[in-house]
């Protein structure tokens, strides 16, 4: 049971599993019992894989797809994924095990589904041209879950941006696996389209209007599971951090920044509870972005904590308000609706997460703003104060939908004899979500440690390309007749190189 | 963990006290998030053994120290995020001052806690409150006690969420619950300005460690007059917050929603003294920092003024001790700053043992008068229970602003909560342009937009 492929098998098969019974005659409630059961299995499968060192070093290396040279790797397992494959896997269970009953059918399973085979595949790979057709699925699945005719606002608005995203990406990942495109000109367009392309997808100030929007009036749940797990977050790590230019990283972080407390600014007042679940995604994933393009070991490592406290908090928190709409329909924050006497898990829960997403102390959140804010501070000292404004920001914007979801006394009087409580099911899943929260963030040395490996293997890869590509750019200049010292002429700065290996 | 021989029954003696209130929250917490609360008898009996054994504790820990130690000494319980440069280390600053205080706080928690068994009895939020309370106690000690700036705004957050949630503790009234909502926003500013003195201090003398401002160890090269002005006026913002000195009083008496031991506890003696406390621990910063020492004399006198006159016009018993809590909080503070420690030590307190009792009494005098809450003065003409200011004139608007409680929560609306709101609304609305801009004309307005569930 050592061999790595066994287990990536077994970890694929779970959900196409799930895929294949999705087109099976069989009973809603029996599909969903098979998700779950898919889902457990997949999340103990990823975690043995996490876990086991011997697991975690592998990679099926070719050159067919890319000109890139020394090939890249078509599927791999290393410090950096090995962490995500868990999360990926969590996401779907939460996702599985709480949507209400009035709102599952066979093709959201199985889209669920899909959505899950597609993020665990993106995070298995690093080869540009995979990610891409990934990209693309993934969004092709998202806007298949907007088909309906009440959404199609929405989906033209998605389609818009998400569709502008995927073009870049693909004239971008195209230029970048060229021939010849290493170390010049080309190479620094591709990077600035795939940079564009990724904010798009993370929903970064000013390509962020469909955030807000498909979270507000588009479907929740399609719209959590599409977002939460931030695949390009990892396209950053995998493609642009590794090669960016330091001026490049720089504005990807100040965009980031901005978003950060633009997105926690407008959670704190909005009028709807899904509007402000999508701004205080946006912040969120706007604070992952900047910690992973600060190129400090420590603020990637913050970073990547982030990503993934965020992640989980924030799904959970949002899954939240999906369970509570089930109850009570459509849910406005302009009112009190009380209820925590009906439902207290459900509250504590909801609190608990939030607060975790915000990175309150003794959640996983906390550390990794802990350390994002101590590795930025010396590389890039605004941004220190920029996590803490966005982080008070955020805070507060929880803690008021909080207060107004279960505060209060509502206007609509339900019968004491309706049981408002989530089920068992439900339960269970917060439960176990907040305990994982709240337990990884007062035992968070493993993780935290294994998150320093994975910033550090990401800037060595950085130190590699930067040495690759002037090498590259020399022998292009020496070609073509040009000083090849020039950073200038060749695109690409390698003075002052913008990592920092540790403080 | 890194100990040597002397220091070993002083360490421990510290873990107990600090572990024993964050056992009683892990105990407390765990038994609601699995929705199985323990019956009010063993959760009472589980709190009063907490405090009473941190206290002992702490007691003990002094008397140690004492005869072991003199100085600042910084207890490392060793690496916590990380086992490597660049995590979270607990680490605790060990003096008579911290000790007292730490000591001070569980002996008051445990006087709370008894009485909060017997007045919250078959109360439905009871096991809440007393898992608020336990954060409470863990954050205050962790204040107190704080090595680094991790620990001690892991304690400022904790004591902040726990007062929140305590003024909303009715939560079935929504007085009570947009009362919380104002209080964690001023709160929030503490916090960001608490932190914001943590990355400052980071980013110009490289540590976090507080032995540096507090332990009054040699400052590094990176400390330089400037940088610690500004360190230590961002550290009087986060205590001007927490403490409510003017401008942020204005959640002082909002506060008085939660139930009254929480009131006591909070808003009598302990949270509302943590900014001293820790204007008193950053002595040595404001030694070398006249302007920010000047701003913290300025307003401690400032806030007395105005919460002395104010306490005198409050028809509530609650409100009316708070402020008078607040006037003797912005003496105190104005002792600090003139550099009278001791004094501001021993009058911190008395202030907490003495606002405590009063506090804790309130509803027993309520009860035996028969209705003094909301009748004070009433035959007494405009401005009667300000006769001091002999000008009619003069004493009519000093009424007027005492009443109005200084006009601070209008301030606040018309110059913060306003220009915020509009500004947050018309970017709402750019950012429905920019879904409109992306599409054709003629499907802009033409379809409906799905409210559907999931």
């Amino acid at each position: 049971m050592t061999d790595p492929r066994l287990w990536l098998a077994g970890l694929m098969l779970l959900p196409a599993l799930v895929l294949g019974a999705s087109y099976l005659p069989i009973d809603i409630e029996q599909l969903r019992r098979l998700a779950v059961a898919s889902a457990i299995a997949m999340v103990l499968a990823a975690l043995t894989i996490a876990l086991s060192p011997p697991l975690r070093n592998f990679s099926i290396r070719a050159s067919v797809l890319t000109w890139i040279s020394g090939g890249e790797a078509l599927i791999r397992i290393d410090t950096i994924s090995s962490a995500l494959l868990p999360f990926a896997a969590g996401l779907w269970l939460l996702t599985v095990a709480v949507t209400p009953r009035a709102a599952l059918d066979g093709p959201g399973l199985r889209r669920t589904a899909l959505a899950t085979l597609l993020t665990v595949g993106s995070f298995l790979t690093e080869s540009a041209v995979v990610l891409l057709l990934l990209s693309v699925a993934s969004v092709w699945t998202f806007l298949s879950a907007l088909a309906d005719p009440a959404h199609r606002y929405q989906r033209r608005v998605v389609a818009a941006y998400l569709g502008a995203s995927t073009l870049l990406f693909a004239v971008g990942v195209v230029l970048l696996v060229s021939p010849g495109a290493q170390g010049t000109r080309i190479e620094t367009v591709a990077m600035w389209l795939i940079v564009v392309a990724a904010l798009v997808r993370k929903g970064i100030v000013p390509f962020h209007a469909w955030v807000p929007e498909v979270f507000d009036h588009g479907r929740l749940g399609p719209a959590i599971l599409f977002n939460a797990p931030q695949v390009g977050a990892y396209i950053t790590v995998v493609l642009i951090v590794p090669r960016a230019s330091p001026e490049m990283l720089r504005t990807i972080a100040v965009l980031a920044l901005g978003t950060a407390v633009y997105g926690a600014a407008l959670a704190l007042v909005q009028r709807s509870a899904r509007r402000a679940c999508g701004y205080l995604f946006m912040s969120q994933s706007a604070l992952v972005m900047a910690g992973l393009d600060c190129t400090s070991v420590t603020a990637l490592a913050g970073g990547l904590l982030v990503w993934l406290s965020a992640g989980l908090g924030f799904a959970g928190l949002a899954r939240c308000v999906l369970v509570l709409e089930a109850r009570r329909g459509r849910l406005d924050l302009t009112s009190y609706h009380g209820g925590y006497d009906r439902m207290p898990l459900l509250a504590i829960s909801f609190l608990a997460m939030g607060l975790a997403c915000t990175g309150f102390p003794a959640t996983l959140g906390f550390i990794g703003q802990e350390l994002l804010v101590d590795g930025a501070v010396d590389v890039f000292p605004v941004m220190g104060f920029a996590v803490v404004v966005a982080s008070a920001l955020t805070g507060l914007a929880v803690l008021r939908m909080y207060f107004s979801l279960f505060c209060g006394r509502s206007d609509v009087q339900v019968h004491p004899s309706l049981r408002l409580g989530p089920r068992p099911r439900e339960a269970w899943t917060f439960v176990a979500l907040v305990a994982v929260l709240i337990g990884l963030g007062l035992a968070p040395r493993p993780l935290v440690d294994s998150r320093f490996h994975a910033s550090e293997e990401i800037l060595r890869l950085r130190q590699e390309r930067t040495l690759a590509s002037r090498s590259s750019a020399r022998s292009v200049s020496i070609r073509a007749g040009t000083r090849a010292s020039d950073p200038s002429r060749t695109g690409t700065t390698t003075s002052n190189p913008a990592w920092v290996l540790d403080r | 963990m890194t100990l040597d021989m002397a220091s070993i029954p002083l360490t421990v003696l510290v873990l107990v006290g600090v572990g024993s209130p964050a056992l009683l929250l892990a105990l407390l917490g765990l038994a609601s998030l699995l929705n199985r609360p323990l019956p009010e008898r063993w959760t009472g009996r589980l709190a009063g053994s907490s405090m009473m054994i941190a206290c002992a504790a702490f007691l003990m820990a002094f008397v140690v120290y004492g005869v072991t130690a003199s100085g600042t000494r910084l207890l490392s319980y060793g690496a916590w995020s990380a086992s490597r440069a660049g995590g979270i280390a607990i680490e605790f600053l060990v003096d008579r001052l911290s000790l007292t205080f730490a000591a001070l706080a569980t002996a008051i928690a445990g006087v709370v806690s008894a009485f909060s068994n017997r007045y919250l009895h078959r109360e439905a939020g009871y096991n809440r409150y007393f898992v608020l309370f336990a954060i409470f106690v863990t954050g205050m000690l962790l204040v107190a006690l704080a090595g680094n700036v991790a620990v001690l705004f892991i304690g400022w957050e904790l004591v902040g969420l726990s007062s929140a949630l305590l003024v909303a503790f009715f939560q079935e009234r929504p007085a009570a619950v947009s009362n919380a909502f104002r209080v964690v926003s001023v709160y929030r500013i503490s916090d960001a300005a608490m932190l914001s003195a943590a990355v400052l201090l980071r980013h110009v003398a490289g540590t976090d460690s507080l032995s540096l401002l507090f332990g009054g160890a040699a400052p590094t090269t990176g400390l330089t007059a400037t940088n610690g002005t500004m360190i230590a006026i961002l550290l009087i913002i986060a205590v001007a917050c927490k403490s409510a000195l003017l401008p942020f009083s204005s959640w002082l008496p909002r506060a008085m929603e939660g139930p009254t031991p929480s009131s006591a506890v909070y808003y009598g003696s302990l949270s509302i003294h943590a900014g001293c406390f820790l204007l008193l621990r950053a002595a040595p910063l404001l030694e070398q920092a006249p302007a920010a020492r000047f701003l913290a004399g300025g307003l401690g006198l400032a806030t007395a003024l105005f919460a002395g006159i104010t306490t005198r016009v409050q028809s509530d018993v609650k409100s009316s001790l708070a402020y008078a809590s607040l006037t003797q909080v912005g003496i105190i503070i104005a002792e600090i700053a003139v550099g009278w420690y001791t004094l501001a030590f021993i009058h911190l307190a008395g202030h907490a043992c003495f606002r405590l009792l009063q506090f804790l009494s309130a509803p027993n005098v309520l009860h035996d008068l028969h209705g003094l809450e909301n009748a004070i003065d009433d035959a007494s003409p405009i401005g009667g229970h300000l006769k001091f200011v002999r000008s009619d004139r003069a004493r009519r608007q000093l009424y007027l602003i005492a009443l109005e409680r200084g006009f601070l929560d209008t301030i606040l609306e018309r110059f913060v909560v306003e220009p915020f709101t509009r500004m947050a609304g018309l970017m709402t609305r750019l950012d429905q342009w920019l879904c409109d801009a992306v599409l054709p004309a003629r499907l802009r307005y033409t379809v409906d937009r799905g409210d559907q569930d999931d």
